[in-house]
């Protein structure tokens, strides 16, 4: 992992530019710095894809598709979400488990959760469909 | 040969039994290594796993294994040496080992380490000793140690400096060298001072971007060797082999070979057993386990150690032709806690075997790779010939890899034999869409030097230079 210098003075906003513009680089899901009562943790978002999925319902204008950036065990989270669902915000759908870790799959905002691709409990690889979000 | 033949059945149908062999491999390579690790796993009775990226989604090695798991976008950096995805690849089907076959993690000694944390095999060396014989540089102390001559060298540089006060001392030319380098990747010759601060940039450049390692030294550089190499097996009950010697020196001016034949021609009986006697010294030194090669430099009567690679290699074929063994096999079962259960007297050497390498490169534009998709493919069969390849007409060829397409391999009684079915072979051979090297290998295999056995390192650059003129920026540096 290359290291992240991201200065030791000037104002929090800048530096947590400095951070993100570093960890964008890498191949890093999280991170989280704490020192001196301050903590600044950043997650990457997962993969939003426009495309329709093979074999599902056919593509509308607004349609988008969550991804699996990692390898691991797609677990859905609690409280479970169910397919035809209005997602009123942002929200933690489910996790994808690696290596110990659990990586949180979110909505990235509102919409109609149109489908639940992924199987709870089934491994998932990289790029694996997740769900499928009408943001419509 | 029956002899060894039923000597490998027999250990392939206890390992079985015994349930001794692993349940389910995952194979950490692309390409047609994967297929042949796939091939051994399946005659072997284990399951399969292979990993692939975006790019290789079509790849033969997907098809072949009895899973497949994408770990990440075409980039290798991002997917076949994405460590975190193809551990968790390997816990999430339950894998018990991982073979790295050769390139991308296959000699990265962390890869190794953290199999070994997860629970999960690594087929190959121990980490320890991929970590001090991949360094290349450690591996030459280690070998001067065990009283194998080695070439002069220095240790790993810190500085462009310290490249260039070592340099003076041994004098001009240099070879730079990635301490984690193979392939030619990270190599540089240099052959005045002029050039050594641009050279040391370009090569820690290549290395860190090749291996995630960009750590350099420098060595003498004998001039027109030829470059001979030992393979050998060890097992984790202190049992070592050497499976004869290959002959590598047909070499592009990156270092990169593009034919291999076993036994190496025109060696003499008395530098053929030091070579052997050395590299089962050597692995003995370091307590060796596993498939390995040592390679040397040979220049008239004299011998020097120069790298050990601590992985299965790309030219294994010609070795398993002419000693009818099955190297994967040999490594998975040595993994497996298995002894060789052979000696040294058992493994003779019958026939002649060479390799043609077809890459996706532009002679004409100093080997250039090339990318793009085949549009027509015809390989060549009959008696004496195996390919190793992972192409079919209509795949694609990503940007993002090594360029060999196929390994062409010829075996006959005699060399004449085999130089024969090569030439055959090649003339066989139809490859469209991208630019090859089977020109190439059937000008080389054509040359009188070539059919003498008569050739070192500088063979092909010349015998390209003559066919391809000087205008035909055939070899800028």
């Amino acid at each position: 992992m290359p290291n992240l210098h991201v200065g030791e003075g000037g104002p929090l906003v800048d530096r947590v530019r400095l951070l993100a513009s570093a960890f964008a680089q890498t191949d890093l899901v999280g991170l989280c710095i704490q020192r001196e009562g301050e903590e600044i943790e950043l997650r990457r978002r997962p993969r939003s894809e426009g495309a329709a999925l093979p074999g599902g319902a056919p593509a509308g204008a607004h349609r988008e598709t969550i991804a699996a950036d990692l390898v691991g065990i797609f677990r859905l989270s609690r409280p479970t979400p169910v397919e035809g669902e209005r997602l009123t915000a942002d929200r933690e759908l489910a996790y994808v488990e690696a290596l110990g870790i659990r990586n949180p799959v979110r909505s990235l905002g509102e919409g109609l959760l149109v489908r639940i691709v992924a199987r709870d409990g089934a491994p998932v690889d990289y790029g694996a469909a997740l769900f499928e979000i009408d943001r419509g | 040969m029956t002899v060894r033949l039923w000597i490998t059945a027999l250990h392939s149908l206890r390992s079985i039994e015994d349930k001794t062999i692993f349940r389910k491999v995952l194979i950490a390579n692309r390409g047609e290594i994967a297929l042949r690790i796939n091939r051994a796993c399946q005659e072997l009775g284990v399951r399969t796993v292979a990993i692939f990226s975006q790019a290789d989604r079509e790849s033969l090695h997907v098809r072949g294994a009895d899973e497949a798991f994408c770990v990440g976008p075409g980039p290798a950096q991002r997917s076949y040496l994405n460590i975190p995805n193809i551990i968790s690849t390997a816990l999430v089907t339950h894998c018990d080992a991982i073979h790295p076959g050769y390139g991308f993690l296959a000699e990265n000694a962390r890869f190794a380490e953290i199999c070994a944390d997860h629970g999960i095999a690594f087929i190959g060396p121990r980490p320890e000793v991929i970590a001090a014989m991949g360094d290349k540089a450690t591996a030459k102390r280690v070998m001067s140690e065990a009283g194998v001559a080695t070439t002069p060298g220095t240790d790993i540089l810190t500085s462009v400096e310290e490249a260039q006060a070592a340099a003076d001392a041994m004098g001009y030319p240099v070879l730079l060298k990635a301490t984690a380098g193979g392939g030619g990747k990270g190599m540089r010759e240099v052959h005045a001072r002029a050039d050594l601060e641009r050279a040391f940039a370009s090569a820690q450049a290549e290395a860190e971007a090749g291996f995630k390692d960009g750590r350099v030294y420098l060595e003498k550089l004998i001039l027109r060797p030829r470059h001979i190499e030992v393979q050998v097996l060890g097992d984790t009950h202190g049992n070592v082999v050497h499976v004869g010697e290959r002959d590598c020196s047909v070499q592009k001016p990156s270092h990169q070979k593009l034919i291999e034949e076993a036994p190496a021609p025109n060696l003499t009986a008395a530098a053929r057993e030091a070579l052997h006697k050395m590299a089962v010294r050597a692995c003995q030194a370091v307590g060796y386990t596993n498939a390995g090669t040592l390679e040397f430099l040979v220049s008239n009567d004299d011998i020097y150690f120069m790298e050990m690679n601590t992985r299965i290699q790309v030219e294994h074929p010609v070795t398993e032709m002419v000693y009818n063994i099955d190297l994967v096999k040999e490594q998975i079962r040595v993994a497996a806690g298995e002894s060789l259960g052979y000696g040294q007297g058992d493994l003779t050497a019958r026939g002649h075997a060479i390799e043609c390498r077809i890459n996706a490169e532009d002679a004409k534009n100093n080997f250039a790779p090339q990318a793009g998709r085949l549009t027509n493919v015809a390989l060549p069969g009959g008696p004496g010939i195996r390919v190793d390849t992972h192409i079919y007409a209509g795949g694609s060829i990503p940007p993002y890899y090594d360029s060999m397409l196929a390994k062409i391999v010829a075996f006959g009684a005699t060399r004449e034999i085999a130089i024969a079915r090569m030439e055959r072979a090649l003339r066989e051979t139809v490859i469209e869409g991208v630019a090859t090297t089977v020109d190439q290998c059937r000008e080389l295999l054509a040359s009188a030097e070539f059919r003498q056995g008569h050739y070192d390192i500088g063979f092909l650059p010349s015998v390209m230079t003559a066919s391809l003129g000087s205008g035909a920026n055939a070899f800028s540096a």
